[in-house]
């Protein structure tokens, strides 16, 4: 209840108050836009005022602003430019080192594969050299072999043929010459006995 | 109390008469303020790009915000073509935005809200328009009061109908911004009647609201200026491209 009368005193402060306002002031003659009094000075000085707004922008603000827009525009796209002429750079730099590395990596490789043959190849090489000298070796030694040999049985047959001489001429003193002791063990060697 | 309607009154500070023409050409309130928004627009622009930043500041970022809405405007409304006339139209947002918004200052007087200048401006538009239509398309301009597709014996009832729509335009362009901008500074106006008449014990109540209305009224003061520019920006798009 107590509500409603304050709402019922707020209403009828208010009324009065929406009356006064609602009626016209006592010297205005209904709204001032439709008094043609001034229409002259109104449309004159909105001509004035718009165009010197116009001039003033067209002559200076606009251009500044266009330029400054600009100059961003272009800088950005400069800089977009130079991002991808670096990226581009950057990916050549990389196929590059990449082609350079496969490239070491085949020469390693073949540098491996020569060196190996080489190694191979003189391996090899010594190999059937000491073999060649070993060879020579064995041959010369056998050849030794031989000549010493048959120099001992020359020099055996020729003790044996002074021997023989010697005891012939003590045992039975005949006399022989030394080509008839040395026919004689001659004769008794190729018998294969001992005895002649 | 003053009349809500006082504050459209329009006082003469400078009279000036051309006696030849009985033409009353007196500086106003009116035309006091129409300096005050070219003097703001201008020196805002002007303030905002000063510094020419690369990255730009807050004052910057706020004028380039207005040319780039107002360019997006034009662009999307009127077409590439269309930016031929982005001075104008700029000028156009800046001085109608300014005019409302400078409006809102207790004590400041809104020329937005006068018939004559809002329909000055308007016709404005409207003979520009026309005359780049005319200037683009000669003649061929006429056939936009053709609809396209239309039955031809229906014509004759179609044409007058568009040309009249057509010459509409600057009417219901005009009207709508000095409604809007006139209404709601009466409506202020009263509250603030209100609020005085109330006194300190009621008077905030509608103080409240002529703070919320405050707000509102800056909405609609780029709400208006916005709707000006696009309408103008769709009238353009007509003169350049016929449909």
């Amino acid at each position: 209840m107590r509500r409603t009368h304050g709402y019922l005193a707020v209403l009828a402060v208010l009324l009065p108050v929406v009356a006064s306002a609602a009626e016209p002031g006592g010297e205005s003659r209904g709204l001032p836009q439709f008094d043609p009094t001034h229409f002259p000075s109104q449309i004159f000085w909105l001509v004035v005022f718009f165009a010197l707004l116009y001039w003033l922008f067209t002559r200076k603000a606009l251009p500044r602003l266009t330029e400054i827009l600009e100059e961003r525009q272009d800088r950005i796209a400069a800089d977009l430019d130079r991002a991808s002429q670096l990226r581009r750079e950057a990916e050549e730099a990389y196929a590059r080192y990449e082609r350079m590395l496969d490239e070491a990596r085949g020469r390693a490789h073949e540098a491996l594969v020569r060196a190996q043959e080489r190694i191979a190849r003189e391996t090899a090489e010594r190999t059937a050299e000491l073999e060649r000298v070993t060879q020579a070796r064995i041959r010369e030694a056998e050849a030794e072999i031989a000549r010493f040999r048959d120099r001992a049985l020359t020099e055996l047959g020729e003790v044996a043929a002074e021997i023989v001489q010697a005891a012939t001429s003590r045992l039975a003193g005949l006399e022989i010459t030394p080509e008839e002791a040395r026919a004689a063990v001659a004769r008794a060697v190729e018998g294969g006995g001992s005895r002649p | 109390m003053a009349s809500p309607l006082e504050q459209f009154a329009i006082e003469p500070i400078v009279r000036i008469t051309v006696p030849d023409l009985g033409l009353d050409l007196s500086f106003t309130n009116s035309s006091l303020w129409m300096g005050i928004a070219v003097a703001c627009s201008y020196g805002l622009v002007m303030a905002g790009t000063r510094q020419r930043a690369l990255v730009p500041g807050r004052l910057q970022a706020l004028v380039e915000l207005a040319y780039e809405f107002v360019a997006g405007m034009v662009r999307e409304n009127a077409g590439r073509e269309g930016m031929r006339y982005f001075p104008w139209i700029f000028t156009l947002f800046m001085f109608v935005l300014f005019g409302n918004l400078l409006g809102i200052i207790p004590g400041a007087f809104t020329f937005t809200s006068h018939i004559i200048v809002t329909f000055t401006l308007a016709i404005g538009v409207f003979l520009g328009t026309t005359a780049v239509g005319f200037y683009i398309h000669g003649l061929r301009f006429l056939t936009f009061f053709v609809p396209s597709g239309a039955p031809k014996i229906m014509l004759p009832l179609l044409v007058p109908i568009e040309i009249l729509s057509y010459c509409f335009r600057p009417i219901s362009l005009s009207i709508r911004l000095f409604v809007n901008m006139m209404a709601g500074h009466t409506m202020l106006k009263i509250f603030v009647g209100f609020a005085v008449a109330l006194g300190i014990l009621f008077g905030w109540l509608p103080f409240s609201i002529i703070v919320a209305l405050n707000g509102f009224e800056i909405v609609v003061a780029f709400l208006q200026a916005y709707i000006f520019t696009i309408l103008t920006c769709l009238y353009l798009h007509d003169a350049i491209h016929l449909h």
